[in-house]
């Protein structure tokens, strides 16, 4: 596969404050990569220096295998961008600024531009003034997904959408997908990465502490486990890949290793198993595992 | 009734709390800036001063600019009625400008932001921010008058009684709270704060312009216009307290109907629709040019106005100037150079302030690109095909041509009135007024490539050029009637130029720092296209 954005060792300060150390990650043709971390993490500023908009530090930043800040010009006319916070010049309307943007950008789609604005339900002719919050994010993806481009570069996009139009997007953002267009959706929304990327990078203090699929990461992670036995439960806090075990009569909860699963299970069967549930970790669970410890 | 009004009084402690730097700013200034102008006036009036002031002032465009005196014969004109006739006027309409941009911005504004909504979930009633704000308002305003009667009086002139100082002091306090009243009416009736802000403003406009008509026409309708309350109480002549209680009875109306008109509409609605606009873009708007075009089109067209209005009230006076000149000592200092006539060392110093004036538009202009880079307004273009030295150059190519437009309106508006005003007299015609204004052209180019090198390398300085710009400004304007040296008043850019028509133009320097400024512009493109942008630091 070809690599579509190719992140090497990115750093950036900001004066004295280092705010990306260490960013290394790839996307690779036609994948969805979920880009995910708390507030300043660097999610951020990550994608602005992959725009060209600052300078990085260190490093290398590649896209379509040019450099990201000498040739930046020849990497936007295939790129499509929605910022986290879109703001718009108050005195024009959504229509306008959508018809600029994709002006702007080159390849635009009159249809397309008319169907999604219809699909996400915007007014047009509103002036920006007086757009909510999820309505001015509605412009920036509007103008952004009816544009055709081969990378999309998402910043998490759906603040102030409500559930209803989070769900549209995430349509959209499938058929694109499915048309084998890359994407890059930072976000601290779990659900919408889960549901979306094929890979997930994890970026903590300007840094990329994980990055896999998420069954590869699912992996290194704990499942949580209901047990209820007719033998004495609370013989199983002591078998080897169990942690935070709870007892309530004769009821645990704890959460496993998912490679000692095998001789959990073995030894839950001595004790008579009445109830067994295993919930794989959710990308929350994952997620907690970097911040918490 | 109580319950709307619930806790106002904790909500006006608050806001005296949270604005008492900007209230103490408030006052001093414009306290300060209306009364403290009485030594200066005081030299004015030395000699033949008044008499050459009143002279001038008889000159119906000067009566539209500042206003009417009761004073008819010349010797009844005293250092308070000149202080008055000059400054009451403009004093209340910066005192109205300033409650409309406070009282919105404490009332609409804070309903935009969803500052209101958070508040009234408290045991807040309905209506008590509004009251709140007014209150603080009639505070500001109370605090206001009773410093400028004080500062007047403090300069012991005898002309200037304490009852006119108070008058006057009241005089403007009272405009500030015309101006509050009318802007919260506004701010119920429109549907966004900026309209409730810009309705106001117009209105108050509006009102200048009218009174401009009237004061020239027959000063008795004056009488009618909300403004005309301000100025018509004619301090130190004949302290005329009536038109205040018109103000107040009027303002306390407006205030009352601005009160039911909030009680009966939604919070965050308006009572006038939005107005819908357009479904898709324009052609002209689908470029970077279109739409910074747009984006600055509000500023250019006001200036483009300003700058036609401004050369026509300076060139209406070159019909009586050689009475007020020969009349005013200090004046006459500041205008005289030997060997020309009065109106040729009149053009080549006006010419000088009012190109000084042409050269906001463009570091406006140019301050613009950065504003709208901070405001994060250019995340998304950013990313796109468009190159920052597209961005740049766009922005600099406006710049310099609102310039050019700038300079034929401001000198062709000067000359077109004072060779009118002239008549036969006229040793000038509308073609050296032009050329005089084009022989400044480097300083503006100048002052648009200082702001382009800030654009470039620390656009956080690009204010600083305005104040370089004022600087220059006070230093041409005031400089000739002090004594300083001239490497002094060479810091100022605009004193290289030779100040045609009584000085030769000069090739050489015209070029060189038409040369110096596009390497300004230049090098600010350098720092621009490689350094990081600043998205809401």
């Amino acid at each position: 596969m070809t690599q579509v954005v190719k992140v090497q060792g990115l750093q950036k300060r900001f004066g004295k404050f280092l705010a990306l150390s260490d960013v290394t990650f790839t996307v690779e043709a036609g994948e969805v990569v979920g880009f995910i971390g708390p507030n300043g993490a660097g999610k951020s500023t990550t994608i602005r220096t992959l725009l060209g908009i600052i300078k990085r530090d260190a490093g290398s930043a590649e896209i379509f295998g040019k450099d990201v800040w000498k040739d930046s010009i020849e990497i936007h006319k295939r790129i499509s961008y929605v910022p986290g916070d879109v703001t718009l010049w108050g005195n024009l309307t959504g229509g306008e600024i959508i018809d600029l943007f994709i002006k702007l950008h080159g390849a635009g789609d009159k249809e397309k531009r008319d169907y999604l604005i219809k699909r996400f339900e915007l007014d047009p002719k509103k002036k920006a003034k007086g757009y909510s919050k999820g309505n001015r994010q509605k412009v920036g993806l509007i103008a952004a997904l009816s544009v055709d481009s081969d990378l999309y570069i998402f910043d998490e996009p759906t603040s102030g959408l409500d559930p209803l139009m989070e769900h549209i997007f995430q349509e959209e953002v499938e058929k694109i997908k499915e048309s084998g267009k890359s994407i890059l959706l930072s976000s601290h929304i779990l659900s919408e990465v889960e549901r979306l990327a094929d890979k997930v990078v994890i970026i903590r203090q300007g840094e990329i502490v994980e990055t896999g699929t998420l069954d590869e990461l699912r992996h290194l992670t704990r499942s949580t486990v209901t047990l209820e036995t007719e033998g004495d439960v609370a013989k199983m806090a002591t078998e080897n890949g169990v942690h935070d075990f709870t007892q309530k009569d004769n009821q645990a909860t704890f959460s496993a290793d998912n490679q000692q699963m095998n001789d959990i299970l073995l030894q839950a069967t001595k004790l008579g198993v009445k109830k067994f549930e295993a919930v794989p970790p959710t990308l929350d669970d994952l997620f907690m595992r970097h911040y918490e410890g | 009734m109580k319950e709307k009004f619930a806790r106002w009084d904790t909500l006006f402690i608050q806001y005296v709390k949270r604005d008492w730097k900007k209230i103490i700013i408030w006052v001093l200034g414009l306290g300060l800036f209306s009364a403290g102008f009485v030594p200066a006036f005081k030299e004015i009036a030395k000699g033949q001063g008044l008499l050459g002031m009143f002279e001038t002032l008889q000159n119906p465009a000067m009566i539209s600019m500042v206003g009417p005196t009761p004073i008819e014969t010349a010797t009844d004109y005293t250092l308070g009625a000149m202080y008055a006739h000059e400054m009451l006027l403009f004093c209340s309409l910066f005192a109205m400008i300033l409650a409309v941009l406070h009282v919105i911005g404490h009332t609409r504004k804070e309903e935009e932001l969803g500052l209101t909504e958070l508040v009234r979930s408290f045991q807040i009633g309905r209506q008590a921010n509004s009251l709140a704000s007014i209150i603080e308002i009639v505070f500001i305003n109370v605090w206001l008058a009773l410093l400028i009667g004080v500062v007047m009086i403090s300069f012991g002139a005898e002309t200037i009684s304490a009852e006119g100082a108070f008058l006057f002091g009241a005089s403007v306090g009272m405009a500030g709270l015309i101006g509050a009243a009318i802007a919260l009416v506004m701010a119920q009736i429109m549907p966004t704060s900026s309209g409730a802000t810009a309705s106001a403003l117009g209105i108050i406009g509006l009102l200048y312009i009218v009174r401009a008509g009237t004061d020239v026409a027959n000063v008795n309708f004056s009488m009618i216009n909300p403004l005309g309350w301000t100025y018509l109480t004619y301090p130190f002549t004949e302290n005329n307290w009536l038109p205040l209680i018109f103000a107040l009875i009027f303002s306390s109306i407006l205030v009352i109907i601005a009160f039911a008109l909030e009680g009966a509409r939604d919070m965050g609605a308006g009572y006038l629709p939005t107005r819908e606009g357009r479904e898709s873009a324009k052609k002209s708007l689908l470029s970077v040019r279109g739409l910074f075009i747009k984006m600055n089109k509000g500023t250019i067209i006001s200036w483009m106005v300003a700058f036609v209005v401004m050369g026509a009230a300076y060139g209406s006076i070159y019909g009586d100037m050689q009475t007020f000149l020969e009349s005013n000592e200090m004046m006459k200092q500041m205008f005289s150079h030997s060997g020309f006539s009065i109106e040729e060392s009149f053009t080549g110093t006006i010419m000088m302030v009012m190109i000084g004036l042409v050269s906001i538009l463009p570091i406006a202009i140019v301050n613009k690109l950065f504003s709208e880079e901070n405001r994060s307004h250019l995340s998304q273009l950013f990313a796109t095909k468009v190159t920052r030295s597209k961005l740049y150059w766009t922005s600099i190519g406006i710049a310099i041509t609102v310039s050019l437009i700038g300079i034929f309106f401001a000198a062709g508006s000067l000359g077109g009135t004072a060779v009118a005003a002239m008549g036969d007299r006229s040793t000038m015609n509308v073609t050296d007024f032009l050329i005089a204004g084009y022989n400044f052209l480097p300083t503006v180019l100048f002052l648009t490539g200082l702001a382009a090198l800030a654009l470039g390398w620390a656009p956080k300085l690009g204010k600083v050029v305005y104040v370089y710009l004022a600087y220059s400004f006070l230093l041409n304007y005031f400089g000739g009637i002090l004594d300083l040296p001239e490497w002094f008043f060479k810091t100022a850019i605009q004193s290289w130029i030779p100040q045609m028509p009584m000085e030769d133009f000069d090739a050489s320097i015209f070029i060189i720092l038409t040369s110096i400024s596009i390497m300004l512009i230049v090098i600010g493109y350098l720092g621009y296209r490689r350094r990081d942008m600043m998205e809401g630091a």
